[in-house]
């Protein structure tokens, strides 16, 4: 009873009623720089608040559909895969194990919030490091859902094949790295090494119906929506609101440097912490302005680490592991960006 | 039971009403974007069916939620995955806010920013005939063409709104429309310049038939239309143009 009373605390507390205010703070300056710079450009306020409005809604109308096709694979993996069949058929030697991490996501479709629990239970079950970080890196893009999100927004050209290419050698050689120089007990938390949590289905010792494992599949799918989809209406709101209210020689300024774009744009990336299934649709708006090379590393960076996957990883990691696992894609990323752009010839 | 415990399951209840509330209400917005026809305000319409499986989508998990609102006693088993607090439901409601709080309207001349762009955008080998070309295909025609000049003559007929520079030569603007290859985030403004006499204002929607002509307009040297009939037209149904 007293932790149901600490638990009410919480869900009304002053915690939840400073984000509240946080949150109107945020559409009050909202509304006063849409008013802003309908001043500064002599255009009607309520035409800026419009612009500002269908660009929005146009990148949420066609990401929704694709956050809720990952929410229920993320529920339904949950409530019905058991991850020890499929550890039974992966290889053991360290690049091999690499290379079956790296492409693990095609099996377990999971976005990069879906893919640090999946990680977790399999280190629980004794997998290698190598094949473990090679999964959490890759599997949020090397998955179908976040496939048909990219194919959509980019169709089959440089930026899906860098995406696909720079995914893939980031995630086996930091899972390689890290697989040799960290042995699983000096890289994980105690609670990831085995004795936590087991699957979902578990409590009650006997297996629930079919449908009752539907329902609590798409109970879960629900809430994950929910939960990911505050960061897609963030996201969604930075980006429009971008592309509403700076100038495009601005953006250009920021945007044409080999080196300097792919920076900025990583760095987006992680303060962003958009969905993997839909930070193709944020590209999009950098596409007019931004080299090629910064797309691409947005894309491969954004779902292997983000504000909100770091704080998962050090539920998972040690502390420096952590560190290693956001400087070393952060490195090779940037490294990636800058080669691409140097092969496209952007001086 | 303790009355925290009591509070505790109230605030629970009712973020789950207002989970469902959610849920169907975007299920609801997506119909109607779809039933309205403004949902050409948005996407390319080659991805329409992404947004009536979004709205089915939508519908299934408001019921699930709604089943679990109506019966208590199914969720005792429904391990709490995260507990969904108001701040997140506050966020996830700001796109219904927005999309009942403003009208719907596709990207106008108000929404160029840094000029409307005198080349094409994408690639394609069809060839349509002159009068059936609209503004994307004539900048692909004149990508294409070896020199400015050999279009002059040439049958224009096209749809687009007005967009001014200071550049501009008195008599002339350009037609202009947005093209579109996935949705809105990357509407990207192209136009061909007109010379036409009249008052016409940016952002107006016309119809402009006339000829072509290479000369210099502003501080380049291309193919003109030279107006022969300029109409005021509304807005087309579809206002992109899709590359």
């Amino acid at each position: 009873m007293q932790l149901a009373g600490q638990q009410s605390n919480r869900l009304i507390g002053s915690t939840d009623r400073l984000k509240l205010i946080g949150l109107l703070l945020l559409a009050a300056l909202l509304l006063a720089a849409i008013g802003y710079q309908a001043s500064i450009s002599g255009r009607d306020a309520s035409l800026v608040m419009s612009v500002f409005a269908t660009r929005f809604l146009g990148i949420f109308v066609e990401a929704a559909p694709f956050l809720l096709l990952g929410s229920i694979t993320s529920g339904l993996i949950e409530t019905f895969v058991k991850s020890d069949d499929i550890m039974r058929i992966l290889p053991r030697n360290r690049l091999g194990a690499a290379l079956g991490g790296a492409f693990l996501g095609l099996v377990f479709p999971v976005c990069e919030c879906g893919v640090v629990p999946v990680a977790r239970r399999l280190f629980s079950k004794g997998t290698p490091v190598s094949l473990g970080v090679a999964f959490l890196l890759a599997a949020p893009f090397m998955n179908p859902i976040v496939f048909a999100s990219t194919f959509i927004a980019f169709g089959f050209g440089p930026v899906f094949i860098g995406r696909i290419i720079v995914t893939i050698l980031v995630a086996v050689i930091v899972g390689v790295v890290l697989g040799s120089f960290a042995k699983p007990a000096a890289a994980l938390k105690p609670i990831a090494l085995g004795g936590g949590h087991d699957d979902h289905a578990h409590c009650e010792g006997e297996t629930p119906s079919t449908r009752a494992r539907l329902l609590d599949a798409l109970g879960i799918a629900a809430d994950e929506f929910f939960e990911m989809g505050r960061f897609l209406i963030f996201g969604s709101i930075l980006a429009a609101l971008m592309q509403t209210l700076i100038a495009q020689e601005s953006l250009l300024a920021l945007g044409t440097g080999p080196v300097f774009s792919v920076l900025f744009m990583q760095i987006l990336a992680y303060v962003l912490s958009v969905c993997s299934t839909v930070d193709s649709f944020l590209a999009l708006a950098f596409v007019n302005s931004f080299t090629t090379g910064a797309i691409v590393s947005f894309l491969s960076f954004g779902p292997m680490v983000d504000i909100k996957s770091t704080l998962m990883f050090t539920g998972v990691f040690r502390r420096r592991i952590v560190l290693y696992l956001i400087l070393l894609p952060f490195v090779m990323n940037l490294l990636a960006g800058a080669l691409i752009n140097l092969m496209l010839g952007y001086a | 039971m303790t009355a925290a415990r009591h509070e505790y399951e109230a605030q629970i209840d009712r973020i789950d009403w207002a989970k469902s509330l959610i849920l169907f209400g975007m299920g609801v917005y997506l119909t109607l974007l779809m039933l309205t026809g403004n949902l050409d305000n948005y996407i390319n319409l080659r991805f329409a069916w992404l947004v009536v499986v979004g709205a089915l989508l939508f519908f299934l998990l408001g019921l699930v939620n709604l089943h679990s609102c109506l019966r208590p006693q199914a969720k005792a088993h429904s391990h709490q995955h995260y507990q969904i607090s108001w701040d997140i439901i506050l966020v996830l409601a700001f796109p219904l806010l927005l999309a009942i709080l403003i009208p719907s309207r596709a990207l106008g001349v108000e929404a160029v920013n840094g000029g409307v762009s005198l080349s094409p955008v994408g690639v394609s080998s069809v060839t349509r005939s002159p009068l059936d070309r609209n503004i994307l295909d004539w900048l692909r025609e004149f990508d294409r063409a070896a020199t400015p000049a050999q279009f002059n003559g040439s049958p224009v007929d096209v749809i687009g709104f007005v967009y001014r520079e200071p550049l501009h030569p008195d008599d002339g603007f350009m037609i202009a429309r947005f093209t579109l290859s996935c949705c809105v985030a990357d509407a990207f403004p192209i136009g061909m310049p007109v010379m036409a006499a009249g008052e016409y204002e940016a952002g107006e929607w016309l119809r402009v038939q006339g000829q072509l002509k290479a000369m210099a307009f502003g501080a380049e040297f291309l193919p003109v239309v030279l107006a022969e009939a300029v109409e005021r037209v509304d807005e087309p149904r579809q206002p992109y143009l899709y590359p």
